[in-house]
């Protein structure tokens, strides 16, 4: 056995003040990226990115579905409109299924399932600990943490996207190169939604005390639900500003009428710089009142 | 005298209806101070209120002069090894506790040198590039120990640190307490054994129930041991040769079977396990595997204590 040897004596006295190392401590945004690489590993091969991949394979395996309908002459949505073109083109199709599998289910799946367990799965696991004894306020933490959902959903759900662009956008006439810049839009509204999302449910994953339950009633009862009384109770959801970014043109007319209705349940007239300042406030917001939250809440690993 | 690092004014604690600290008021110079109760005393508890961790439901906790709850400064100078088997596992040792130590604010290369020294002073060098989940049980316990020392803290608080360790690496964890003591570190220990606690210090603070009952001279307290029936659990490969060679011994007071197990009960352990050091020594009995001394001695004693 090798004999124990002690680490090099420190040089100050142990009644110094606090001050000192205190002033080497990382920033806010240094520590959070610290927490975020510290954890992005753990998070990534999680049991929740299996569950994840689920998700986001659905999409993928129904575009593959409607490929191979659509080579084979058999999609419902083919057939004259009246004149040369398809009635519902491709690019059509691939907004709908933006608007319907991932900013309406996935998006928020997501946000919900992740966003409430940021701290939770620390607290869970009892890693907490080592976390909250460095000398990084419990905010940094959660950004930290935070941006480790962002970077894992966004891996996961973005790719889902492009491979379900490539596969549907061609079907019926529709031209990858021209719907370009609206693809990288509608990247840039998934992204955005996992971050107002995930920072809302951060807040209420922070704050509730059964988050996940709180977050499925969001998500797939207050939400919807808004969308059935008239007035402005709707701007109390994520979803409808998110909605008012959509770029896509809905179909016009035929089998996908009722879908197009639903869609413009969710439109807005505002301005598209008005639904984004709002998505920005309730992001920052969320995010703020999550740290606020995080920093004040004492969590007690059981025993 | 130094001036305290840890204070604590009427602390108390309690999640709901259960009491978890009650009223303690004390102050930790530097040096080693054991902290001693059964398990469900209040160690744990009071460990969390230090580490800033629990917020106190009465009274206040000051670390280095300050309030450490809501305060992270003080965690520059401080560090904690828990007593609950949790980790990253998927992490390697090194990878663990270089990230760890990099939230001290050290660059990449500082922290990746700070976390080898510490893989180093517990001994966890040649299984640094190893995946936690695949470390033992001694190994887990040591690599908290690494991540806690990592940052060369001046105070150190190590919540059952010697549990799940072999008896070469309990050695060398306690001779490592007692060198960061002499460095001129504060040290708090917690255990349920007193034997653990007198090979590091001979300052205790005695916890249950949520108070402080005693602090103060480990002597003092041994003394209290030495009178009142101490119980020992052996694991033997014939455990009836060694009943046989100490039923007639006037130190032992009773000997029982369960299991495997022998249990003996003596007023005088030392003596005893004196003799039972002998006896393994001349491998007359067989091997004797383990040694450990039931909780229960302790809560006996504090029930004893209590009672006078």
């Amino acid at each position: 056995m090798t004999e124990a040897r002690a680490p090099q004596p420190s040089p100050r006295p142990p009644d110094d003040t606090v001050g000192l190392r205190g002033d080497s401590r990382p920033k806010f945004l240094a520590s959070s990226i610290r927490v975020l690489e510290l954890t992005l590993g753990e998070m990534l091969w999680s049991r929740r990115t299996v569950f994840m991949l689920l998700v986001v394979g659905g999409p993928v395996l129904i575009a593959c579905l409607l490929r191979l309908l659509a080579s084979l002459d058999l999609t419902p949505f083919g057939g004259d409109g009246g004149g040369s073109q398809p009635r519902v083109t491709g690019p059509a199709i691939f907004g709908l299924m933006v608007w319907g599998f991932y900013l309406r289910f996935t998006v928020p799946v997501l946000g919900v399932f992740y966003g409430t367990s940021l701290i939770a799965n620390e607290v869970e696991d009892k890693t907490i600990t080592y976390l909250f004894t460095r000398p990084v306020s419990r905010g940094a933490v959660l950004v930290g943490k935070y941006l480790g959902y962002l970077v894992c959903t966004s891996v996961v759900v973005l790719p889902s996207v492009t491979v379900v662009y490539f596969v549907i956008v061609p079907v019926l006439g529709g031209g990858v190169g021209e719907n370009f810049p609206t693809f990288v839009t509608d990247l840039g509204l998934l992204v955005l939604g996992l971050a107002v999302y995930g920072a809302l449910f951060a807040f209420v994953g922070a704050w509730f005390k059964h988050p996940l339950l709180t977050g499925l009633i969001f998500v797939f009862g207050w939400e919807p639900a808004t969308m059935l009384i008239p007035g402005y109770m709707k701007s109390f959801t994520v979803s409808y500003y998110l909605q008012g970014l959509v770029p896509h043109a809905m179909p016009q007319e035929g089998a996908m009428s009722l879908i197009r209705s639903l869609v413009q349940a969710f439109q807005t007239p505002t301005s598209v710089w008005s639904n984004l300042a709002w998505l920005v406030v309730i992001w920052l917001s969320a995010l703020v009142m999550a740290v606020w939250a995080v920093e004040h809440r004492e969590y007690v690993l059981e025993q | 005298m130094s001036p305290a690092v840890v204070s604590a004014r009427s602390l108390s604690k309690w999640y709901g209806q259960v009491i978890g600290l009650n009223d303690v008021t004390l102050d930790i110079p530097s040096g080693v101070v054991g902290l001693l109760g059964p398990n469900g005393a209040g160690k744990s508890t009071f460990m969390k209120l230090v580490t800033g961790q629990l917020k106190p439901s009465q009274g206040s906790v000051e670390v280095f002069g300050r309030p450490i709850w809501g305060d992270p400064r003080a965690y520059a100078r401080m560090g904690y090894c828990p007593d609950q088997d949790a980790f990253y596992e998927r992490m390697t040792g090194l990878e663990w506790v270089t990230a760890l130590t990099r939230l001290y604010g050290m660059d990449d290369a500082a922290a990746g040198q700070a976390a080898t020294r510490a893989l180093d002073t517990v001994g966890l060098s040649e299984v640094a590039s190893r995946k936690i989940g695949a470390y033992s049980k001694g190994m887990r316990q040591r690599v908290k120990l690494a991540q806690a020392i990592a940052n060369d803290p001046d105070l150190l608080l190590l919540d059952e640190p010697l549990a799940g360790m072999d008896p070469p690496n309990r050695r060398r964890t306690i001779g490592l307490i007692k060198t960061w003591a002499r460095m001129g570190k504060t040290v708090v220990v917690s255990s349920h054994i007193l034997q653990e606690i007198e090979m590091m210090t001979s300052t205790i603070l005695l916890i249950n129930n949520g108070r402080i009952l005693a602090e103060g001279d480990v002597h003092q307290i041994r003394d209290l041991i030495d009178e009142h029936p101490h119980k020992v659990s052996i694991t033997a490969s014939d455990t009836r040769r060694v009943a046989r060679s100490l039923v007639e011994d006037p130190h032992v007071l009773s000997l029982n079977f369960d299991g495997n197990r022998l249990v003996v009960e003596t007023d005088q352990p030392d003596t005893f396990y004196t003799r039972l050091t002998a006896l393994a020594a001349q491998g007359e009995v067989g091997t004797i595997d383990e040694v450990t001394s039931p909780d229960d001695n302790l809560q006996a004693v504090f029930e004893y204590l209590v009672k006078q």
